[in-house]
């Protein structure tokens, strides 16, 4: 009985002191033995040699041949297919191809894509530049030459190479893939390509997926000019006109905040300004304003990813700078 | 969904390789089915793969498809994408309805989408068309030519309005209203 009341003596008390904890504190629940599990899985797993890699193509569902008709199919190409299987073929996979069968004491011939991947590098190289000159027709040849060192480079062409799906269907000795076994298997569908379907589709494939990489990237950032002022008075020397750099605007004078705007003038007519936060990076700035009016690719310029063909080298025509 | 309790990988939504700029490649490269030719839970996977499957492989010349029968097990799609991303779905005691339109949205989306959260539902390389603001950026022409200092552009119209001229105001409004009720 006097148990009874007690408890009921402190019934609202208990209740009361229950309202003042906060109820809707969201906590994450791990629970407490997930963090010591994991770290002792982590420590066999090094134990045992680190994390195992399995290659796609060591899994049971796996068909190379079904893999190749769907990959040509995918990319809207007709390609032979010795060659693709040839392109796909890594020098690295057929030296230890070949090992393996020296130990049997069997011999049997196997094709590496070497020669697709130059043949293929070749007609990149040159198809991207005379790209590049066509849609670019007022930019200098250094400034197209840095915009194909940037589509050609390894790094670009691997990521293309990726995202074709190719790093499953490559035979290689190592998995996963590095960059260069990826970028050269690219080059050695180009070849493949040329090969079986011709130039002209093979020029396609290039632009659709290796110039259309230049999407939302501007063209002036793969040339570093150092000096621009000094290039735009020679280019503008040559044309018999001299340029005049004006002051049209200063804010935050002596402060750290402060913001200068030079014109530049030919003639009385301002054909540029920039802004910075002094004279000479203003000046700068506006020189490379100009330029980039010059060149024709300003930051509102159009690109041009639907060229038909293969179009004609102009490359003894157009200006260099440093020649100039 | 916030990103304090969840471990989501979060991104940008964009298109691989500008897909679609020169010209568009589908993104699923091959899907498994895996299956059990016994039990129920198989059942609707098992209708799909009798009814469907040829023509969906007929139609999707992309997309590699295997079939992996296994003993007593539930039956799994496992779809994998040209940017490296694989899903696993499991679709025990789904019906053949139901696996069809799983299954074509395996076949439309870019990738793993359901696994990244997405920091904007937009994304642009140049979040400005016009540059950063400079001090120049809005200024007024009539600036250009104008004599400094000048009361015109020197004066403080920043002040609010004082009470005097709150009381004109209310007098010339005033005047006017007894001006319509007069007439």
């Amino acid at each position: 009985m006097n148990k009874i009341c007690v408890i009921r003596r402190f019934i609202p008390l208990t209740t009361k002191a229950m309202k003042c904890y906060p109820t809707t504190v969201q906590t994450q629940k791990i629970h407490r033995w997930v963090a010591p599990t994991l770290m002792e899985l982590k420590v066999r797993e090094k134990k045992l040699g680190g994390k195992k890699y399995s290659p796609r193509n060591t899994y049971l569902e796996w068909n190379l041949e079904a893999e190749l008709y769907a990959f040509g199919k995918r990319l809207n190409e007709d390609f032979d297919s010795d060659l693709l299987l040839q392109a796909f073929t890594d020098r690295s996979y057929v030296i230890k191809e070949e090992q393996k069968q020296k130990d049997l004491g069997i011999d049997i011939k196997m094709k590496d894509n070497r020669e697709l991947a130059s043949n293929g590098e070749e007609f990149i190289k040159n198809y991207v530049q005379v790209y590049l000159e066509t849609i670019l027709p007022r930019f200098p040849l250094e400034g197209v030459s840095g915009v194909r060192e940037h589509l050609i480079s390894e790094e670009s062409l691997a990521h293309v190479s990726l995202h074709l799906g190719t790093k499953d269907i490559i035979l290689a000795a190592e998995y996963p893939v590095d960059r260069f076994i990826l970028a050269n298997a690219f080059k050695a569908i180009v070849g493949a390509l040329l090969q079986s379907s011709g130039d002209e589709r093979a020029a396609h494939f290039v632009r659709d997926f290796v110039i259309a990489q230049l999407q939302g990237k501007d063209v002036n950032e793969f040339w570093t000019i150092d000096d621009p002022y000094e290039m735009l008075t020679n280019i503008l020397k040559k044309e018999g006109a001299t340029l005049e750099p004006r002051l049209i605007g200063e804010a935050g004078k002596n402060t750290i905040l402060a913001c200068y705007r030079v014109g530049l003038y030919v003639e009385k007519k301002m054909i540029s300004s920039g802004y910075g936060e002094s004279i000479k990076i203003a000046k700068e700035m506006g020189a490379r304003e100009a330029l980039k009016k010059i060149f024709g690719t300003e930051d509102h310029m159009k690109p041009n990813f639907q060229l038909e063909g293969i179009p004609k080298p102009n490359t003894n025509i157009r200006y260099q700078i440093a020649a100039s | 969904m916030s990103n304090k309790n969840l471990f989501l990988k979060s991104g940008f939504i964009r298109a691989p390789i500008q897909n679609g700029v020169g010209r568009f490649v589908p993104q699923l490269q091959r899907i498994v089915l895996k299956f059990c030719k016994t039990y129920g839970a198989s059942q609707g996977l098992r209708e799909f793969i009798e009814q469907d499957l040829v023509d969906f492989a007929k139609e999707n010349p992309s997309v590699v498809v295997y079939l992996k029968p296994r003993r007593h097990r539930g039956p799994v799609i496992v779809a994998e994408y040209l940017n490296g991303d694989r899903v696993w779905m499991s679709v025990h005691n789904k019906t053949h309805s139901e696996i069809t339109k799983w299954i074509e949205v395996l076949r439309t989306q870019q990738g793993d989408i359901s696994s990244l959260r997405l920091r904007k539902y937009q994304y642009t390389d140049y979040p400005s068309v016009q540059g950063p603001w400079t001090p120049f950026t809005f200024k007024d022409p009539e600036l250009n030519t104008a004599q400094l200092p000048d009361p015109h552009f020197g004066a403080n119209d920043r002040l609010p309005i004082t009470a005097t001229e709150k009381l004109r105001l209310l007098f010339e409004k005033q005047k006017l209203s007894d001006v319509k009720t007069a007439e």
